[in-house]
């Protein structure tokens, strides 16, 4: 009998301490409000201060975003790649370093590399990609990097990039050219020169 | 499994559902609402994780290993590049030490928070786990500060970390332990020292030392046994013996030692434990020094192999790389501390009524991930 009263004692106080606890949280719920209202407000993206000025450094890992024209097509972030989501062909120019402007190509990149290489197709699928920024170290001209959240001040665009079909989630930054257009538009800028 | 008497009835408790904490099918032969036989059915998670990394590089395959514990990616990712350095003699500058131990025992808190909340949860306390996942976010804030992202992190390397330490992450990990350490108490009132919760894992699914060795449990279910067995103490890898910690057992405090509120409240301690080598670090951090220093150009370890384990924070991680020196690994082997806690699950439920099983599933703190591979 004791002991049933004893049982009966314990469960009522330690849940009455249980509810001094919620009861704290409920007069507190001005100061200590946890819950976002998702889609008018957004989780800001952490201010991070590395030290130093860098355009292009952000840690947010949203998606990934190529800078085509910087891209020279040495194919590190593909070898690199874990998942062998990002997929790359190239062709040779002619000349090196040398601008094709029908097909939009340009041949210097913003480091002053001289590039060789046209890319023809640089597709990164995002439904593979496992976000583990693995491609982006290698790159000789930090042209692949990772865009970040809501507050990336670099892109618009942010981790919200669902679509309907599978397929639009593969994004392919490069046009594509066949060998035969570089071959005439070089020929034809040739005649011009 | 043997055959099936007239009186018993087999009971699926899975793949689907919710207390069993990820893909795990548990083929259960009650007796009435007695348990007779339980057997745990896995691989509805298994990706091939070794057989995967035997064709990725060895940088490659830090991403999977994220990918198996994905509740404590710091503490898989610290084991395999601790294993790594250990093949390859790499010396890691003291800082990356610091670093990496920092979040490994964030990451540890972290995990066990989830651990604690989701026990509640399964034995009916919803509050707690709000309370508890709300204090894990903020850790998955500073790990998103400082390398970008929450779960999968791909933050340690061989030879170093991805990314320093953004200015003012010492003072946001101290105003973090600050704002944590209180909670513990919080969490003790509303959960720990409940009679309903004490009635529900107390003297439950006893799992006597013994019995632990013998299915080589390890990690908090093992401590909880009693047993005092932490390898940041018996076998310390890093700098682990720089720190002065307290590894605690369980003592049976309401019930028997080895119960499932020992196994739970061990991991309580622990989390007080992880924050004292918090403290510790954070005020011993070296100020500068490259995190990128010691990388190796081209990660190709010399023929040979290597066992080492970690403690993670379900137990004793281990990983076994064979290198035939090329630069991927010839064959890379997990040992994983939920599955040997799994298979105790058996021994330990039987006889006990089948709500009971859900409390000892929980309390034996499992993750497919790591059990499917």
């Amino acid at each position: 009998m004791g002991n049933y009263l004893k049982n009966i004692w314990e469960t009522i106080t330690t849940m009455l301490t249980g509810m001094r606890v919620t009861l704290q949280h409920l007069l507190s719920i001005r100061r200590n409000n946890v819950t976002l209202q998702y889609p008018e407000e957004r989780w800001p993206r952490p201010e991070r201060d590395i030290g130093f000025d860098h355009s292009n450094y952000n840690v947010i890992r949203s998606r990934l975003h190529v800078d085509i024209d910087d891209c020279i097509g040495c194919l590190k972030c593909e070898r690199a790649c874990p998942v062998d989501c990002i997929k790359i062909e190239t062709v040779k120019v002619p000349n090196r370093g040398e601008d094709i402007r029908s097909i939009g190509h340009t041949g210097v990149t913003a480091n002053g590399t001289k590039k060789a290489m046209v890319v023809s197709r640089f597709d990164i699928d995002m439904t593979e990609c496992c976000y583990c920024n693995l491609c982006t170290y290698p790159c000789p001209e930090e042209c692949i990097y990772m865009t970040g959240g809501p507050n990336s001040e670099k892109h618009e665009i942010d981790y919200e990039y669902s679509e309907y079909d599978r397929n639009d989630l593969i994004f392919r930054f490069a046009k594509k050219v066949s060998d035969e257009e570089i071959e005439s538009a070089t020929s034809v800028s040739g005649v011009e020169g | 499994m043997g055959i099936v008497k007239g009186d018993q009835m087999v009971l699926n408790i899975g793949p689907q559902h919710p207390s069993t904490h990820g893909v795990l099918r548990l083929k259960v032969v009650t007796d009435g609402e007695i348990v007779s036989d339980i057997e745990p059915i896995i691989g509805y998670l298994h990706r091939c994780f070794e057989k995967h990394c035997e064709n990725s590089t060895y940088e490659q395959v830090i991403p999977f290993t994220d990918r198996c514990d994905y509740i404590a990616s710091m503490n898989n990712n610290f084991g395999y590049v601790v294993a790594m350095e250990k093949l390859m003699e790499i010396k890691v500058p003291d800082r990356v030490e610091y670093i990496r131990i920092i979040m490994a025992e964030l990451n540890r808190i972290a995990s066990h928070l989830l651990a604690l909340g989701v026990y509640g949860l399964d034995v009916g306390a919803f509050t707690p786990f709000l309370y508890m996942f709300r204090d894990r976010e903020r850790i998955l804030d500073i790990f998103e500060l400082t390398c970008g992202a929450r779960l999968l992190y791909n933050y340690m390397w061989v030879g170093g970390v991805s990314h320093d330490l953004p200015v003012g992450f010492v003072e946001t990990v101290y105003g973090f332990l600050d704002y944590f350490e209180p909670k513990l108490k919080e969490y003790n009132e509303i959960l720990t020292y409940n009679k309903i919760f004490i009635e529900r894992t107390a003297d439950v699914g006893v799992l006597p030392p013994e019995v632990a060795i013998s299915y080589g449990v390890s990690g908090p279910n093992l401590r909880g046994s009693g047993v005092k067995w932490d390898l940041r103490k018996d076998e310390p890898y890093s700098i682990y013996e720089r720190f002065d910690f307290e590894v605690p057992v369980g003592e049976g405090t309401v019930g028997t030692t080895g119960d499932c509120w020992d196994r739970f409240y061990v991991r309580m301690l622990e989390m007080i434990e992880s924050a004292k080598i918090l403290r510790q670090a954070l005020k011993n951090l070296p100020q500068d020094g490259d995190v990128h220093q010691a990388i190796p150009k081209k990660i190709r370890p010399p023929k040979g192999s290597i066992y080492q384990r970690t403690e993670s924070p379900r137990g004793d991680l281990a990983y076994y790389i064979i290198s035939d020196g090329s630069p991927e690994p010839y064959r890379l082997k997990m040992r994983s501390p939920a599955f040997t806690a799994l298979s105790v699950l058996n021994e330990i439920s039987r006889g006990w009524m089948l709500s009971d099983v859900i409390a000892i599933l929980g309390s034996l703190d499992i993750v497919l991930g790591e059990i499917d591979r």
